[in-house]
């Protein structure tokens, strides 16, 4: 019995051991702040830092990137998501070419980049809440009716600027303009 | 609204429209049933309407602003914005010497003394009291003075956006921001509503009208909208602008105009509201006089960015040659119709547009980003040396470096023998490279004509020789002020102050 | 029982070629129809009748897009040189939504009235 009792308080320690610096490399790479490391993440945390998801906001409640940006169906798949988000971005960025991405068009595959488990993760109750205005009501009981059909479409179909408070297409040119006309100007914007 | 309250409206604004039709009146137990009453009301959006608009309100009444377009404005929010002040506070600060006599003296000679004395006098001497309005309402201008062609001196205001919107936009602003001040767009005016004694006691209008610029004659074809009246109980002022871009009238007036020539006009200058006018007795004045903008481009559509270059940079500091001599033909500031005859002459059948360009300079003076939308698009060009500028447009080289040499000689001594100018103060000449070039040509920009008006910005009938009681009328819709051509930025002052006169008046 | 199952196929069939002629006939553009809305969706308490349909105007628009500034406020960087359609240095964020945009035919744009060349260096094609 005591071998047992032993043997439980070791694995349990051993697993703390494994599940502590795991933790606290989740945890640590979550944020924006690791994530705009990367120079092409800093349109995204530009816009992020001006959104309520930030904490821009009364309560200061805030959400992270991975808050929305990884799948929060299981733990499982959150943590798998993440591994393979960290190597194909990370060899992108070391060994690909990050300046090549073209942004502004990415930015139509929202829904591939949003998910819907981590947006109802937080907002539990959005898709009943009767307090919303008659026309976000429709829409999310639309969207609950498209559930599991072919027409399935995500909170990020509507919700275009969501998280980056409609500033990320403007980011992302000021960066690096869509439209040549506009890239004296930016320079001079930036003090070039 | 019940279908019942409906049809008795319908068949009142039918025995509003017969009667009126027939010239007779209604009597008063005949009382149209209004959808609504207002002090005020003001037909348009531009200037002039404005200024009505904003001084009738400032004075407590309650003001509705009717438009058939479904933006705000006109021509004055697609315009340049230079807006001529004589005797005003930047010109005393710069040193300008201007004065009653020399504005005359250029406005008459543009106009070809057909102007109106009383009314060139009226907006001479109010001038600064526009000017003031549009300040009082939060309009910023440049320090820099822009002299339009035909002025002895600089005497331009230029709203710091470079567009008339920039004086639009605030006083739209100060209107809304007043008390018991409506805008109406979309609305279309149609007719007036006067009593017995031939008073102006309302408007019958269109709500939910929507301009078709596809149609030929809007005016005449366009049947959208829910017919509406509206009781005005101190006056109508009808600020309705020009026609420029009606084919059917203009081409009465003008038969060479062709329908598909291009105008700096927006689609909806039409002469549905002046016509309307003409209809229960305002006397006609000037009509046939069409004035054509000579510093558009052939390179672009409508009003485009092109005089911003012309009037700026190429006419006053630079030249303008023909195409097949490159030499010049005209004296490049003279006022509108001067330029835009002379340049019809050399332009002819073929499309032999001149070409108008100066040296590095004078583009400082443009807006910057206007400057770069324009070089961007094409329309302007930039050469590093007049042998390139030649070789593009099909210049003889050696001819147009003498013609340079030969205008930067006159510049030097102050005198242009061959046209005239008058020649830059500072001594810019055409030498500082790189160079920039457009084809110009003139596009139809401003009706002469319109309504008759006193110095009281009133409509004067042809049945009494009198005001018609209740009517107003301030603007490019009004005729007389210009003559037979106008000056340039001379538009912005006549409409601001008629238009502040018809707000004190009402 | 064989019956009822036709005329259900048969009830389906004609509903979905009824949908399909209505959406020939009333196309909508393609970031509308990826949400797989309905007529009724924009066309509230419009009846049933679509021929009958009218115009939903701003307010319809603005009911999912909210408000003029916040899509001025979208192409932000377009503000720059004043080209933003929905903040243009000539009317502000104050055009009526469908000047330009127009959900079952064509959009086009205001600007190329006057700027038909300059266009095409300042923005896209209108949604």
């Amino acid at each position: 019995m005591k071998k047992l009792a032993l043997i439980i308080l070791v694995a349990g320690f051993c697993g703390f051991l494994l599940v502590l610096p795991t933790h606290y490399a989740l945890e640590k790479t979550s944020d924006d702040k690791f994530c705009a490391v990367c120079h092409e993440m800093a349109a995204m945390s530009a816009s992020y830092a001006k959104d309520t998801h930030s904490g821009a906001n009364k309560s200061g409640v805030s959400a992270k990137c991975v808050d929305c940006h990884l799948p929060h169906t299981s733990l499982a798949r959150y943590v798998l998501q993440k591994a393979k988000n960290g190597i194909v971005e990370g060899y992108i960025h070391f060994f690909g070419d990050p300046d090549s991405i073209d942004w502004v068009k990415n930015l139509k595959n929202r829904e591939h980049y949003v998910f819907d488990s981590g947006c109802l993760s937080c907002h539990t109750k959005v898709l009943e809440n009767e307090l919303l205005p008659t026309k976000a009501k429709q829409m999310h009981a639309h969207y609950k009716e498209l559930l599991g059909t072919q027409k399935e479409i995500k909170c990020a179909s509507c919700h275009v600027g969501v998280g980056h408070n409609f500033e990320l297409r403007n980011e992302l040119e000021y960066q690096k303009p869509t439209y040549k006309i506009y890239e004296k100007k930016m320079k001079e914007l930036r003090g070039e | 609204m019940s279908n019942l309250s409906r049809r008795n409206l319908l068949k009142i604004s039918a025995l509003a429209a017969a009667a009126t039709a027939l010239g007779a009146n209604q009597s008063d137990s005949n009382a149209p049933s209004w959808d609504g009453e207002y002090d005020v009301i003001v037909i348009g959006s531009g200037f002039a309407a404005h200024a009505a608009a904003v001084k009738s309100a400032m004075r407590g009444l309650s003001v509705l602003m009717v438009e058939k377009m479904g933006r705000v404005g006109g021509n004055s929010v697609i315009n340049g914005g230079i807006f001529c002040v004589p005797l005003s506070p930047k010109q005393k600060a710069q040193g300008i010497n201007d004065s009653r006599e020399l504005f005359f003296k250029d406005t008459l000679k543009a106009g070809r003394n057909l102007n109106n004395p009383a009314l060139l006098e009226l907006i001479f001497s109010r001038a600064n009291d526009a000017l003031n309005l549009t300040l009082e309402c939060g309009a910023e201008y440049r320090d820099f003075l822009e002299q339009s062609g035909g002025h002895s001196v600089p005497r331009g205001y230029k709203t710091s956006n470079g567009t008339g919107a920039g004086i639009i936009q605030p006083m739209q602003a100060r209107f809304k921001s007043l008390p018991n001040t409506e805008v109406k767009t979309r609305t279309k005016f149609d007719k007036f509503i006067t009593d017995d004694s031939g008073r102006v006691v309302g408007v019958e209008v269109r709500e939910n009208y929507r301009f078709d610029n596809k149609l030929f004659d809007d005016d005449r074809e366009n049947k959208s909208g829910d017919k509406k009246l509206y009781r005005a109980k101190k006056g109508v002022v009808l600020a309705s602008g020009g026609f420029c871009a009606d084919k059917v009238y203009r081409k009465l007036q003008e038969p060479l105009i062709p329908d598909n020539a291009q105008t700096t006009n927006h689609s909806g200058a039409t002469a549905g509201a002046m016509l309307e006018a003409f209809r229960i007795g305002a006397y006609p004045v000037h009509v046939s006089h069409l004035q054509f903008g000579p510093w558009a481009s052939p390179d672009e559509k409508g009003y485009g960015l092109a005089s911003k270059f012309n009037v700026t940079a190429s006419f006053r500091y630079g030249i303008s040659v023909d195409k097949k001599t490159s030499k010049r033909y005209m004296n490049e500031i003279a006022d509108r119709k001067t330029r835009a005859d002379k340049m019809f002459e050399i332009i002819g059948k073929d499309e032999n547009y001149p070409i108008h360009f100066c040296d590095s300079r004078p583009v400082k003076h443009m807006l910057k980003e206007q400057f770069d939308k324009l070089l961007a698009s094409g329309a302007l060009k930039r050469f590093d040396t007049l042998d390139a500028l030649a070789a593009e447009y099909g210049l003889n080289a050696s001819t147009l470096k003498q013609t340079v040499a030969q205008y930067n000689e006159y510049v030097k001594q102050g005198k242009d023998p061959d046209f005239g100018k008058i020649l830059p103060k500072d001594g810019t000449d055409i030498s500082v490279p790189p160079f920039y070039a457009m084809r110009g040509v003139p596009k139809l920009h401003h009706a002469m004509g319109g309504v008759a008006i006193n110095n009281k910005a009133q409509v004067l009938s042809s049945i009494t020789n009198e005001p018609i009681a209740g009517l107003y009328a301030a603007g490019e819709v009004t005729g007389g002020t210009h003559g037979a051509s106008r000056l340039g930025s001379n538009a912005i002052l006549d409409c601001l102050v008629c238009g502040m006169v018809a707000g004190e008046n009402v | 029982m064989i019956k009822r199952v036709l005329c259900l196929l048969f009830c389906l069939a004609c509903a979905g070629f009824a949908s399909d002629e209505l959406s020939v006939k009333y196309p909508l553009k393609p970031h509308h129809e990826h949400l797989a809305l309905g007529c009724a969706d924009c066309h509230e308490n419009q009846g049933d009748e679509p021929s009958k349909f009218k115009a939903i105007g701003d307010k319809g628009c603005l009911s999912c897009h909210k408000s003029k500034k916040l899509l001025a406020k979208r192409l932000e960087f377009m503000d720059v040189l004043k080209a933003n359609p929905h903040n243009s240095v000539h009317d502000g964020p104050t055009l009526y939504c469908d000047e330009c945009h127009n959900e079952h035919k064509e959009s086009t744009n205001m600007c190329l009235e006057c700027h038909e060349h300059e266009v095409k260096e300042w923005m896209g094609v209108t949604p």
